[in-house]
């Protein structure tokens, strides 16, 4: 099963990619679960300075940008 | 750069310090801080990058600046983003009248550095 997490702390934008990954997730049809991560360590973490970020199998893929559903399906192949 | 939004702020700085092991790299590394304690921008580990760890990578990528300390002229960190092709501004300790090996590491030569660095970046933008 793929592994999604959204960083970000609540924002309108970090919302925006959540639900983008939740439909490209459909869109795919793949096996993944997509989780927000809202806790500043947890973000820090993954060195992620801007949010959102999009994490996939615990990979930083992007920041500081709302991907839309498609670019998430094209990192998801 | 123009699409990152950190949560809908922009022009986001981030700060590197070699913080080596000589005094050199001490007083990068407490430069860096009080830069952050001032609002200068956000610190954050240049080991990250060294690690080719992606979000520290994305995140100098995003960035609009990478400010970048270096207590020495070997210049580690910079030898870390130009590896990685990433954009920075330099600054190396030396370059300020503070000698490796040599020069006590106190409060005012800190102050005094980073207020100096500080006045670059405003002019750098």
């Amino acid at each position: 099963m793929i592994a999604i997490k959204i960083l970000g702390t609540g924002c309108k934008k970090c919302k925006q990619l959540e639900e983008n990954a939740i439909k490209a997730v459909e869109l795919a049809c793949v096996e993944a679960s997509v989780k927000k991560v809202t806790d500043i360590n947890e973000i820090m973490n993954y060195g992620v300075m801007m949010t959102p970020a999009l994490v996939i199998n615990e990979e930083v893929k992007s920041l500081g940008r709302v991907l839309t559903s498609e670019e998430i399906i094209n990192l998801l192949k | 750069m123009g699409q990152c939004c950190s949560c809908g702020s922009s022009g986001v700085k981030l700060i590197y310090s070699c913080s080596g092991a000589a005094n050199t790299g001490y007083l990068a590394d407490s430069v860096s801080r009080k830069l952050m304690m001032d609002g200068k921008g956000k610190m954050t580990c240049l080991a990250g990058i060294g690690a080719d760890l992606a979000g520290f990578i994305e995140s100098a990528k995003c960035a609009d600046k990478n400010i970048l300390i270096d207590g020495c002229t070997v210049s580690c960190g910079k030898l870390i983003f130009e590896k990685n092709n990433l954009p920075f501004e330099h600054f190396i300790l030396t370059n300020y009248g503070v000698e490796k090996g040599k020069t006590e590491i106190t409060i005012e030569l800190i102050e005094d550095i980073a207020n100096k660095i500080a006045d670059a970046i405003k002019t750098i933008g």
